[in-house]
């Protein structure tokens, strides 16, 4: 990122070009922003890209299903601030390689989880009813999301989602969860651009846990556990092969 | 490969969210919302989001056009603009200025509106200058110069977030301005009471503490009811009104005779709900009045504002933080186009062209002789094309057989012109009656402003270059300026056009191009040293006084008759935007809303063997257009509501051209209808 115009702007920034005002402390989701570049890169040089440690299990994810090719991407890890930490309630965010920023420990707990899970299931579920009815439809949650790569979102399917409804009604957000539900790395950013404030990586975190506790799985952990979910339709994983499903 | 982030303002409504556009080696892929824009804070809706797909579209235009022999025929930019400065030239000649009227566009930049208001003014010695605010907020900006000077909002968009009560009032904020709207969901979550008044159900009225449904056209009513109420019950900001206002005794004169009982009978509306709503109101610390066109498109649309101000003005909820009376802009730059002096009766800055100072002042400024006759409104230029007064219209951005009221009478009026110029970008329902069509870029492909609602004055950049032979409108501008033989059209960029235009416009009198590219600032900004505005009317109106405008209700133009049972309405949805020139080349949001619609309440439906989906034909006594019947609850019995932005179906076949007396602004929110199966 760099400062440009009063602002903060993700840049890309060709070998031996001068890097201006350069800023970390934007929380720019730049493997989105990588993945919507991608397909027009097609010189096959060498992209470094600034890595923190959920875009680095984002790349995991995105590796694992080929979008990327892994030999291209030059990872510079970067240690988030005490302050993005508290306001991603991350309890893992340290970089495998940390190059730029001072490596914080990580927080274990999000009191927003706590408070509902304290709550009786008829009272979350009136909780969760609330925050979906101030959805606006902007598809702010898929279009920033470094995971969501299906070609054809199931979101834009009329079976599932009605046409032209707003708010777009419970089930956007089930049918989105469940997608995710293996891939997800909890980088907030859904919850970040989302201008409802719906608090949606508190729903993640909640959905995460259950995954751990009842699969033991976790996604972006390791490059080769094949996703939980996806169909893989016999193309190979890169490297050795998934021997779990 | 060269990769880009361009950072530059929305293309759709007036909010003014920033973002960045997506570029590689000049082909537009995708947008990336700004994380540190003040407005926008990294979102946006689905159409910002969206805002890239229509740019590089293959419909657009690429070529000038010119009508030979009845069909349009490409031609080079020399041939197009000696033969339109030509016609200009003649027409004038043969049946003086005031028979030519120019169309400014909310869409260009202030740098654009400006030219286009100098075009008319300096270069054709008319002021029949004007462009779609005669649609939208005409009423507001003659409602709010009377009552507080500065037809503007008067706060600014990050301060709903703190207020403790909203009112909103023929504005359906989630869907027309979803990143305000986002501001009132913050204001709720943080417990804001939220009140809505509306015929139809909105995303946001559906989230409110309050929701009212009065009838269409019934606003002052209504709102005289909460003022007598706030009078009885002793809510009156007294020291507000005796320090910062004058006709308070008028004011409490005309609301006396509005009763509840009377209300009701008028509005619909119960009188215990009606009181509730004046006490939540006048009794909250921060309350935040907001507003659009379901208040302003009436044939009294400037007397329902000036009911409004009274409102903020009663309760002295007004000129202060998270305090005040707040029209929300639809375009992305209509503030800009009004600011920039596309209004007949108005030089850039609200300045009278009737006013003889400031008549001087421009002609000293234009070294030229100006027209001291206000010129004709949008609206009237039509009625005056039909009568074979008004010979030629030349129309930058403006897609006038869409967007008016009345098409009918709109085909007919520009059929008799002699000479109809369109610049646009995309062919349109308009340019298909042109003898000239000029191919422009578009927000991605130029430098210039764009003013948004709030009064902050933002940068567009340019990104990719236009298609084709396509040109920036300020630089049509200039070339037809300078042959109209006119001087003062010599720019080589937008930066320049703005240093000229700010050292005639004192509200932007500090404002440039490389401060803006640092800072975000909002008229007035009267100074280089100056830091702009955030709220307006702090220590005194803008006027000096507040005036309180004694203001009754009057019926709507056109009332239901046996024969046209229902009240029309009109408006948007999230996903189309206007005309549609735009939104419905966009797949992704066409794919949300990719059909004309009617909404009409169940029990009328049901009475009618309608069922959802069902094909309607829905008929006024100007004409009559087929559709799909959406049934629903969200709108009140007796009134059907269509959106305006599709072509096959045009809503606008059916509105009343019927105008407010003062603005000039057409009552597209209520007209006669009714609905026949098949």
């Amino acid at each position: 990122m760099r400062e440009e115009h009063g602002n903060v702007a993700p840049v890309m920034i060709a070998k031996g070009e001068d890097p201006g005002d350069v800023r970390t402390d934007v929380p720019y989701q730049l493997m989105t922003i990588l993945s919507n570049l991608y397909p027009w890169m097609s010189d096959g040089k060498k992209i470094a890209v600034l890595t923190r440690r959920c875009d680095e299990k984002a790349l995991a994810e995105i590796f694992k299903r080929g979008y990327f090719d892994r030999a291209r991407i030059v990872q510079i890890g970067l240690a988030c601030s005490k302050e993005q930490i508290a306001a991603c309630r991350c309890s893992d965010p340290v970089p495998s390689t940390v190059d730029i920023g001072e490596p914080h420990a990580g927080v274990g707990s999000d009191a927003l989880s706590e408070k509902l899970m304290n709550m009786s299931s008829e009272e979350r579920l009136r909780f969760w009813i609330y925050q979906f009815r101030k959805c606006n439809k902007c598809f702010a949650c898929t279009a920033n999301c470094p995971v969501c790569f299906c070609d054809e979102c199931v979101l834009e399917e009329r079976t599932f989602v009605p046409e032209r409804g707003v708010p777009p009604g419970m089930s956007f957000h089930l049918i989105r969860a469940y997608h995710l539900a293996d891939k997800c790395i909890e980088c907030g950013e859904c919850e970040r651009s989302c201008p409802a404030g719906i608090p949606l990586l508190t729903f993640r975190k909640l959905v995460a846990k259950d995954f751990r506790d009842m699969y033991k799985f976790s996604p972006g952990d390791d490059k080769n556990v094949s996703p939980l979910l996806t169909t893989l339709e016999g193309e190979a994983l890169e490297g050795d092969e998934c021997n779990e499903c | 490969m060269n990769v880009e982030h361009v950072l530059t303002t929305c293309p759709y409504c007036g909010t003014g969210c920033n973002f960045f556009l997506q570029v590689v080696d000049d082909r537009l892929i995708g947008v990336v919302p700004c994380k540190t824009d003040e407005i926008s804070r990294g979102q946006l809706c689905i159409k910002g989001y969206n805002a890239h797909a229509f740019v590089q579209h293959p419909d657009r235009l690429k070529t000038p056009l010119v009508r030979e022999h009845g069909e349009l025929k490409q031609t080079s930019w020399e041939a197009a603009l000696d033969l339109l400065a030509g016609e200009i030239k003649r027409i004038k000649e043969k049946y003086g200025p005031d028979s030519i009227a120019f169309l400014a566009s909310a869409k260009c930049t202030n740098e654009e509106n400006y030219l286009f208001q100098k075009l008319a003014r300096a270069a054709v010695q008319t002021n029949n200058v004007d462009h779609c605010a005669r649609l939208c907020h005409a009423s507001t900006v003659t409602g709010l110069l009377y009552s507080f000077g500065s037809g503007a909002m008067t706060n600014t968009i990050p301060e709903f977030e703190n207020a403790d009560c909203i009112f909103v009032t023929g504005s359906n904020t989630l869907e027309a301005h979803p990143i305000i709207g986002a501001r009132m969901l913050k204001a709720l979550d943080r417990g804001a009471k939220i009140i809505v008044i509306d015929p139809r159900d909105t995303p946001l009225s559906r989230l409110a503490h309050i929701k009212l449904s009065q009838r269409p056209g019934s606003d002052i009513a209504w709102i005289n009811g909460m003022i007598k109420v706030i009078i009885d019950e002793g809510l009156v900001d007294q020291d507000f009104v005796k320090t910062r206002t004058t006709d308070f005794d008028k004011l409490k004169d005309v609301v006396k005779d509005a009763t509840p009982e009377k209300v009701e009978s008028i509005t619909g509306i119960k009188p215990a709900e009606l009181a509730e709503v004046a006490r939540v109101y006048a009794k909250a610390d921060r309350a935040m009045i907001a507003y659009a066109m379901g208040v302003t498109q009436h044939s009294n649309g400037t007397n329902i504002v000036e009911a409004l101000a009274n409102l903020a003005m009663v309760t002295g909820h007004i000129g202060s933080e998270s305090n005040g009376l707040n029209p929300l802009r639809g375009q992305c730059n209509v503030q800009g186009s009004c600011d920039s002096g596309g209004l007949p009766n108005l030089f850039p800055g609200y300045q009278r062209v009737d006013d003889e100072k400031a008549r001087a002042k421009f002609e000293q400024a234009w070294d030229v002789k100006l027209p001291a006759k206000p010129g004709l409104t949008l609206t009237c230029a039509i009625k005056e094309a039909a009568v074979g007064k008004l010979k030629a219209m030349v129309i930058f951005g403006e897609n006038i057989m869409m967007s008016d009221p009345d098409l009918g009478h709109v085909e007919d009026a520009i059929k008799e012109l002699e000479l109809l110029a369109v610049i646009d970008i995309f062919p349109t329902e308009t340019s298909k009656f042109a003898h000239i069509v000029l191919p422009a870029a578009c927000y991605a492909e130029k430098d210039g402003t764009f003013t948004n609602t709030d009064r902050a004055v933002r940068l567009i950049r340019k990104a990719v270059n236009p298609p084709g032979d396509a040109w920036p409108d300020w630089k049509i501008a200039c070339e037809l300026g300078k042959r109209l033989g006119a001087k003062g059209f010599d720019f080589s960029s937008p930066a320049e056009v703005m240093a000229e235009m700010a050292t005639v416009t004192p509200i932007y009198g500090g404002i440039d191009h490389d401060r803006l590219d640092r800072e975000v600032l909002r008229w007035p900004c009267p100074s280089k040293d100056h830091k702009g505005t955030r709220i307006l009317h702090t220590q005194k109106f803008t006027k000096g006084l507040g005036t309180f405008a004694p203001v009754d209700h009057a019926p709507p133009a056109e009332t239901p008759s046996d024969e046209y049972p229902f009240i029309l309405t009109t408006g948007r949805n999230l996903f189309q935007y206007h005309t549609g020139t735009m939104t419905r080349r966009s797949s992704k949001l066409e794919r949300e809303a990719p059909e004309p619609y009617v909404e009409m309440n169940k029990g009328d439906a049901k009475r009618l063997g309608i069922s959802e989906g069902d094909r309607v034909s829905v008929s006024s006594r100007r004409g009559t257009i087929n559709l799909k019947a959406r049934v629903t609850e969200r709108i009140i019995p007796g009134s059907i509501f269509i959106p305006f932005h599709y072509a096959e179906a045009a809503a606008n076949r059916l509105t009343n051209a019927a105008l407010d007396p003062e603005s000039k602004i057409p009552e597209f929110k209520v007209c006669a209808a009714d609905v026949q199966k098949g």
